[in-house]
């Protein structure tokens, strides 16, 4: 929770998020192709709109990702479905919501938004103990509702344009300024700044790995939804994700609840 | 940890998109008030809203076979929603380059592929709850907000786009969670219609053999 305060696992942290970067981006330049640009206007102006220049890399990535979903994490996140009754995956999915909480609340920070920030801190602090480790949302219940934030949201609040269109393995759709932010995120949660040899790195790898089957597990029936309706199934998802990270931006800046009480005289 | 959870609320709401959406829809009368208003208007708009989405919920949570439900929605779609507009939008520029015969032949495939994504998500929807907001009007349309809840589910933010082009409140769109449905059928047709040389032919064969697969 206090990076500032540990330099040298601070240090640690970021050359593992160097690392992960430095792969993207010898994996994007190793397979970069890049798409013609159209010469008439009408076909330009949609190119321009598709804000896609890698389209022919970012569909090679996400059919590969496709296929090893397929024979990987689909069936993974089946068998989680199958086995797990609902409630105890609601837990789950709220337990590994609670863990995201200080990354939501530095983010809520940066973005210049104290109310959101004091709902984080609020949901933090009374679902770890009244929800019982996070496994029970209560907070929802008592005005404090669940909200995103993340460092994509918060380079966009800085200004920062979304850039082309990305298709990345693991990640799925993505963007520079998300890619961004996503190290940020990383850097931002506490369990990478446990000490090595107290047993909590493995524990992150698995939470890691939970949240990943969890979420795969939470849109089973309507990734195959898309797929099957779709004729470009690659260019729905992809006006899916700018959709939806565009509305959630706008909702947090358009969020202008104050923190100053009512009675204080303004 | 916290990329993958958004990604998958984006697919997951705008998947129930077609469902929630496009259930509402119900075969009653507008009400009085609604009949009258020929332009955009914020409590009319969300008193027809509001009617729809009980009637909604009361053909979705009732009993009856899928084939039942989709006869009680069918004719709505028909009263309720401006299909041949949303059509129209999908197709974007196309629609002016496209001959009257491909216009027709367009607006026919879409009919179904609209009904078939209805009745693909039918059978899910069970203990379906609505609660209806504010409207706010913008260019001459409201967008009235709608609360959508289902067991176990995170509760949908929806947003019905409702306009007056032909007197009576038809709906344009629907939003969820910051999805529309018009732009995201109107990217999927133009990255198809662009990958196979902006050809009109060639989508209107694709939607046909994917109508043709699904029925």
């Amino acid at each position: 929770m206090y990076p500032e305060k540990r330099p040298s696992l601070t240090r640690r942290a970021g050359r593992t998020l160097a690392a992960r970067a430095g792969g993207a981006a010898l994996l994007l330049l190793g397979v970069a192709a890049c798409a013609d640009k159209p010469t008439d206007p009408a076909g330009l102006a949609d190119y321009q709109q598709r804000n896609d220049p890698l389209e022919p890399t970012n569909r090679v990535l996400y059919n590969v990702s496709d296929k090893v979903d397929a024979y990987t994490l689909k069936p993974v996140a089946q068998a989680y479905v199958w086995a797990v009754p609902l409630p105890a995956r609601t837990g789950v999915a709220n337990v590994l919501s609670n863990l995201a909480s200080p990354a939501v609340f530095f983010n809520d920070v940066f973005e210049a938004k104290p109310a959101r920030a004091g709902d984080t801190f609020m949901r933090f602090l009374i679902n770890s103990t009244v929800g019982v480790a996070g496994v029970l949302d209560v907070a929802k219940g008592w005005g404090y509702p669940a909200h995103i934030a993340d460092g994509g949201m918060t380079l966009a609040q800085w200004g920062l344009p979304s850039g082309p269109y990305l298709f990345l393995p693991l990640l799925g759709p993505s963007s520079p300024r998300a890619l961004t932010g996503y190290g940020m995120d990383i850097a931002l949660a506490p369990l990478n700044y446990v000490p090595r040899g107290y047993g909590l790195i493995t524990l992150n790898y698995a939470l890691y790995g939970v949240s990943i089957v969890s979420a795969r597990a939470a849109l089973l029936g309507d990734l195959d939804q898309v797929k099957k309706n779709a004729l470009d199934p690659y260019a729905t998802i992809r006006s899916l994700y700018r959709q939806h990270t565009n509305a959630e931006i706008k909702t947090m800046q358009d969020d202008h609840r104050m923190t100053v009480p009512d009675w204080y005289a303004r | 940890m916290t990329k993958l959870p958004t990604i998958a609320r984006a697919t997951l709401l705008s998947a129930a998109l077609a469902g929630a959406a496009l259930a509402p829809l119900s075969v009653a009368a507008p009400t009085q008030a609604l009949a009258q208003a020929a332009s955009a208007d914020a409590a009319a708009d969300t008193a027809f809203i509001q009617s729809l989405g009980q009637r909604l919920v009361a053909v979705v949570n009732g009993g009856g076979s899928n084939a039942e439900k989709k006869a009680q929605l069918q004719p709505m779609l028909n009263q309720d929603v401006d299909i041949d507009y949303i059509a129209r939008s999908c197709l974007g520029r196309f629609w002016r380059t496209a001959t009257p015969d491909q216009q027709q032949r367009y607006l026919a495939l879409f009919h179904k592929v609209l009904t078939n994504a209805i009745d693909d998500k039918l059978g899910e929807y069970r203990g379906v709850g609505i609660s209806v907001g504010n409207a706010i009007v913008q260019d001459g349309k409201s967008y009235v907000t709608t609360i959508i809840t289902r067991p176990g589910q995170p509760t949908a933010n929806v947003q019905w786009v409702v306009s007056h082009a032909g007197g009576a409140p038809k709906i344009d769109d629907v939003v969820i969670e910051g999805v529309s449905l018009s732009v995201t059928q109107r990217s999927d047709y133009a990255s198809y219609l662009a990958h196979n040389g902006n050809s009109i032919d060639a989508l209107l064969n694709a939607l046909e053999s994917k109508i043709a697969r699904q029925s």
